[in-house]
């Protein structure tokens, strides 16, 4: 709001003096010459003009003035413009400057709540460059301050666990008049637009690329079966359960694309409610034990009791997470092996994921952004399986990835597990860690990628997952009790 | 803050950081645009981010002149000179990084001729997105003087280098598995190369700040990976 200056009063008496004076000289000068008579005149003539306009312009300010005391009375009653902007849902910032290659004067003089979530700031005013660092936006307020240009410019925040996009407007504002320019920025979250446009391709690629294969051995099966096997009864029951068999993992598939377009679809919003990690566990083990059994797989876990600590989380993608690392675990755990379980309250972020001693490779597939209060809550599921190399730890977490020389065989498995893992915990603002010790192979000319990996069982190799969300508060001192299914561990005895 | 008697040197020390900070910042979306023009095939994203590196060297040129300025006109003592020492450092560390984002580009204008190899690519995206987390991080430990984080973006560089190593093997087997994709995989290993050493600058940048804030060295071996065999 402009602020209301009163009119330059010494004008008017100057006015009148230069007047007064000039019928003075006037009346002072005894011999009559005509350039005085001018010069006098013109001072006459001029001092009443001054002293008119002068006189207009104050009548017309007090005249407006009353307008601008019922607009200033009308605000203490409610919110101010700053309260009103503070609680806006967009990012608003108010920048100012004093010169264009001084870049330590732009100044961020107002920011509201979301913009101080976004740029991360612990104060609302600050330097502004130690907000922003982007150089596509300091450039759009750059133009603003000094070039009194509007635009809108649209950046993406990098770096980050979770991929966002923005677009922002920035445009001048009205100059206080100390010689310091202002600039409006205001932005608009557009994450969600770019996620599906980026979704629908890579959704169409994937299932495009991955449903072909099982799509020809069920189209050529079926030429099979009208063609020269059509009497065969044999050969044609056995092609039935085959082609049973695809038709299945090609639901599998698509299920599993779905939930990740879903999940990576909502992966920017972070979930609100409480999850108990200790009871997903149990229901995961209770339902996969008859499997286990199947397979002479033992499931061992360690935890709390459920229904005590929960993390902010949706209940059933922390189950998937547990569901999905239990499930790859049974995969991989030869037969008279122990999968186990642990949940672990209180741990801090590994900040080091350096190797740790021994032989363990370790790598962090997923580093959540740095909060506050780092505790979190770890699941960790470890099998006893062939373990996995360092070289193929990186791509782990990729889709439709399968690590060298491991058979898929009799796995049934989408290549999407691990990858559905990723985005829930990225959604959780958590972490994921590998670890594994694998099966010593002996380096031929260091080149050859080895392609065989026994799969005997081997006390010495194992392979850890570790899912790490993050807890509301430090739960203290938790009595943790080892809780082993006897189901289980029976059908391993 | 320590306030200074003459205002004016504070401000002058201000200014520096925060040119460092900008410079910071143009550097990240080099390396940034640079992955994306190898992940999208982008010829003028590449072409923009070759010619936008010479407005990198010009703000290093700056800010040394300035640091040297500083330096020779107030003499500055303890943290301040650690601060005008280190501004001068980071911003050669960062024009580093900005000549090898702009290689990467180069070499994205060239495989961008050939075949398209997504795998390949996706990788580099990857590595690259764990590159610039990095960058990002030591930025922001600079910009508020957090040792902490400088400590972490310092103790994890061996995960660049798992990811380089990984890099390594897959194109190993690529360019077993068809001669034709040698020129191509070779330029894909370069830049993987060059963002293992963008990794390397951030780690360098990161002991910078930690001898800023502490006025001490790293005393520590840097963590390191040796798999590779020499």
């Amino acid at each position: 709001m402009p602020d209301y200056k009163p009119p330059a009063k010494h004008y008017v008496p100057l006015g009148g003096i230069l007047a007064f004076a000039g019928l003075i000289l006037m009346a002072a000068i005894p011999d009559f010459q005509p350039y005085t008579a001018w010069a006098s005149l013109i001072l006459v003539a001029y001092g009443l003009i001054s002293c008119y306009s002068r006189l207009q312009t104050y009548l017309e300010v007090q005249s407006a003035k009353p307008a601008t005391e019922i607009r200033v009375k009308v605000q203490p009653e409610g919110p101010s413009f700053q309260e009103v902007l503070r609680a806006m849902p967009d990012p608003v910032m108010v920048v100012s400057g004093l010169e264009p290659d001084d870049i330590a004067g732009r100044w961020v003089v107002f920011a509201n709540k979301a913009a101080m979530k976004l740029f991360r700031m612990e104060r609302e005013g600050g330097l502004l460059v130690s907000y922003i660092r982007n150089p596509e936006l300091l450039e759009a307020v750059d133009e603003a301050l000094f070039g009194n240009v509007s635009r809108s410019t649209v950046f993406d925040e990098t770096g980050g666990a979770q991929d966002r996009f923005w677009q922002a407007w920035t445009s001048p504002l009205p100059v206080e008049g100390t010689g310091k320019r202002l600039a409006l920025m205001v932005m608009r979250d557009e994450t969600d637009v770019r996620r599906i446009e980026r979704m629908r391709a890579d959704f169409l690629a994937n299932a495009s690329h991955e449903l072909r294969t099982p799509l020809a051995s069920l189209s050529g099966f079926i030429d099979t079966l009208r063609g020269h096997a059509k009497d065969d009864e044999g050969a044609r029951d056995k092609f039935l359960s085959i082609m049973a068999a695809q038709a299945d993992r090609m639901g599998r598939l698509i299920n599993d694309l779905l939930s990740l377009s879903r999940i990576e679809m909502n992966e920017h919003v972070p979930p609100t409610g409480d999850a108990d990690i200790p009871l997903a566990v149990k229901d995961v083990v209770d339902s996969l034990t008859i499997l286990a059994q199947e397979k002479g797989v033992a499931i061992s876990v360690v935890a709390p009791k459920p229904g005590l600590f929960p993390v902010v989380g949706d209940r059933d993608q922390i189950l998937q997470v547990v569901q999905n690392l239990t499930d790859n675990a049974l995969k991989y755990a030869p037969e008279g092996s122990v999968v186990e379980i642990e949940v672990l309250l209180d741990q801090a972020l590994p900040q080091a994921t350096a190797p740790v001693e021994g032989q363990a490779s370790r790598l962090m597939l997923l580093r959540p952004d740095r909060q506050l209060n780092d505790v979190y809550t770890v699941v960790r599921v470890r099998d006893h399986g062939p373990g996995i190399r360092r070289e193929f730890l990186p791509r782990l977490a990729e889709r439709f990835y399968r690590v060298e020389g491991q058979k898929s065989g009799n796995k049934l498995g989408t290549g999407l597990g691990l990858a559905i893992v990723k985005h829930i915990i990225s959604r959780h603002r958590g972490g994921l860690v590998v670890e594994s010790v694998a099966a010593e192979v002996p380096a031929a000319d260091g080149l050859k990628p080895d392609r065989v990996v026994p799969l005997t069982v081997d006390v010495k190799t194992w392979t850890a997952f570790s899912a790490y969300f993050p807890q509301k508060s430090v739960y203290g001192q938790v009595p943790v009790g080892p809780r082993a299914l006897e189901g289980g561990l029976k059908s391993a005895g | 803050m320590n306030p200074h008697t003459v205002k004016t040197y504070g401000e002058e020390l201000d200014q520096l950081s925060a040119e460092v900070i900008l410079m910071g910042g143009l550097a990240e979306a080099q390396v940034a645009d640079a992955v994306e023009a190898v992940a999208r095939r982008d010829v003028a994203l590449a072409q923009s981010v070759i010619q936008r590196d010479q407005r990198l060297d010009e703000l290093e040129k700056d800010i040394e002149r300035k640091a040297i300025r500083l330096i020779a006109l107030r003499q500055p003592m303890a943290s301040d000179l650690r601060k005008t020492v280190s501004a001068m450092k980071i911003a050669t560390s960062l024009e580093r990084t900005g000549d090898l984002a702009k290689n990467i580009a180069k070499r994205s204008l060239v495989i961008s001729e050939s075949e398209p190899m997504s795998g390949l690519t996706r990788s580099i995206e990857r590595m690259g997105k764990l590159v610039s987390s990095r960058l990002r991080d030591v930025l922001d430990a600079y910009k508020g003087s957090k040792l902490d984080i400088a400590q972490a973006v310092w103790s994890s560089d061996t995960e660049v280098d798992e990811h380089y190593n990984a890099m390594f093997r897959e194109l190993l087997t690529y360019m077993m598995g068809d001669p034709r994709t040698i020129s191509a995989c070779t330029h894909v290993l370069f830049m993987a190369k060059n963002l293992e050493r963008i990794g390397d600058h951030a780690t360098n940048m990161a002991e910078h700040i930690h001898y800023e804030v502490t006025g001490e060295d790293y005393m520590n071996e840097r963590p390191k990976l040796t798999t590779m065999e020499p």
